[in-house]
């Protein structure tokens, strides 16, 4: 019985089987960007934790020569010797470099907080469901994730409308923005201006990613949404990234277009329904 | 005095490593851009040069490269974040630097390569010294060497005059 209700159609099941493949797809090309970010990552952290590992040791010795200072209190048979300590400690700079100190490390640690948790805001590898979210926080967790690959190509601006929660899954929109971004970085030849700009207009919110990098020829403007187009050196991209975003917000029910000029730049806009269309389609 | 200078666009990390040296004595100059650092190169003798390698407007190997134009004994290392194989060997064949450490950094390993990184610039620096002590020496042995034969072509036998010990001209039966 229950063999003769599966094959309904030859069709379906293709249909179930592509969609299967095209969901291991978007997968491995999510891993794959994550491995190209992560020595940009580690990058990011290792200049942190250096300085704060080593501030920390530098406290240690300050704190040893506070500690002979405070020792000496009950030791020292005259003012004058505890004087000469302090000279010799160097009470005045220690003090005054503590507070930086602190204050440097206290930010080195919260850089290598921003950057953990933005790294799994931009994960969310178990999440496959639409839930209204904030596209904005999302941007600037992607943009904490890919900072390195920016950061010595371009300057980054955010021109961000008031967005209401949007429907999506966030997880891939973040993968799409990153895409963008980091095509727009691989773009600019030496320093350039990435702009992020967000409105709402009607029921859909719009993303723009601009960038002043070399633009893209007319030949190439039609098949850059091709699955492996792609004009970077071998082993710089996939082919994929582009052709991904694309079903991606396809599936969003949203659109995503592009202008370019040769020598100028090239500008994406992605628009995004605010409120997906009835229950979104299973698949 | 000895002069170290750090090159690194984060300034927490120029902060961390002045607190690091500052017992050693050095003159520690920190600087978080490129450009600046050139311009303390035009103003003081570096030991040694302590270079990221990644940074906004030029990349660590080739300020290096520049600065190994400008002061060639000063000792080069890069202390970077970034690992890979092939800024090492940009650093190596390109930028001839001393010694290639990583962030984050040993205290202890970063101290002891720029003290052995100094010993090898006094080593350069005095084996110059030496050598120009040594060409100034021959160059005056040569000069002297040629007033005798001068002399000695113009009055033969004058530079061959041998004197008693109270300074008075002996006159050997020979002549």
């Amino acid at each position: 019985m229950s063999k003769a209700a599966i094959p309904q159609s030859e069709q379906e099941m293709m249909n179930a089987r592509l969609e299967q493949a095209r969901r291991q797809l978007l997968q491995s090309e999510k891993l794959a960007a994550i491995g190209q970010l992560a020595a940009g990552v580690a990058h990011e952290i290792n200049n942190p934790v250096g300085y704060v590992y080593s501030n920390l040791q530098s406290l240690e010795s300050y704190l040893t020569d506070l500690f002979r200072l405070t020792d000496a209190v009950d030791s020292a048979d005259s003012l004058d010797s505890l004087k000469a300590i302090k000279q010799n400690i160097d009470y005045e700079f220690v003090r005054h470099d503590l507070k930086d100190l602190l204050a440097e490390s206290r930010e080195g640690i919260e850089r290598v907080k921003t950057i953990i948790s933005a790294m799994k805001d931009f994960s969310h590898i178990e999440e496959e469901e639409f839930k209204p979210a904030d596209i904005q926080r999302g941007i600037e967790s992607t943009l904490n994730v890919v900072n390195n690959e920016l950061k010595y190509k371009a300057e980054v601006t955010r021109e961000f409308g008031d967005l209401p929660p949007v429907e999506c899954i966030i997880s891939q929109i973040n993968q799409v923005v990153m895409n963008l971004l980091v095509n727009a970085a691989h773009a600019i030849d030496d320093f350039g201006e990435i702009r992020i700009r967000t409105r709402e207009a009607g029921d859909t919110v719009i993303i723009e990613i601009e960038d002043t990098g070399r633009g893209i020829s007319q030949d190439n403007i039609n098949r850059i949404f091709e699955p492996f187009f792609t004009t970077k050196p071998i082993g710089k991209g996939t082919g994929l990234g582009l052709s991904l975003s694309f079903n991606i917000i396809e599936k969003h029910n949203g659109r995503i277009d592009v202008e370019s000029a040769l020598g100028k730049g090239t500008c994406f806009r992605i628009a995004l329904p605010a409120k997906q269309p009835r229950a979104p389609e299973d698949s | 005095m000895i002069k170290i200078q750090l090159v690194d666009d984060e300034p927490n990390i120029l902060s961390s490593l002045r607190r690091l040296l500052k017992p050693q004595g050095w003159e520690v100059h920190t600087y978080d851009n490129v450009e600046s650092a050139l311009g303390g190169l035009l103003e003081h003798n570096y030991a040694v040069i302590v270079s990221d390698y990644q940074m906004p407007t030029a990349d660590g190997v080739t300020y290096l490269q520049f600065a190994k134009q400008r002061q060639p004994d000063a000792m080069r290392l890069v202390l970077s974040a970034h690992g890979d194989r092939t800024s090492m060997i940009k650093a190596i064949n390109q930028a001839e630097v001393y010694r290639y450490l990583s962030k984050p950094w040993n205290d202890y390993e970063v101290v002891a390569t720029i003290k052995s990184a100094i010993d090898l610039y006094q080593l350069k620096v005095e084996n110059r010294q030496l050598q120009n002590e040594v060409d100034t020496q021959k160059a005056m042995l040569r000069a002297r060497e040629q007033e005798l034969l001068r002399l000695e072509a113009e009055n033969p036998g004058i530079t061959r005059v041998q004197r008693d010990a109270d300074g008075s001209v002996l006159i050997s039966n020979n002549d």
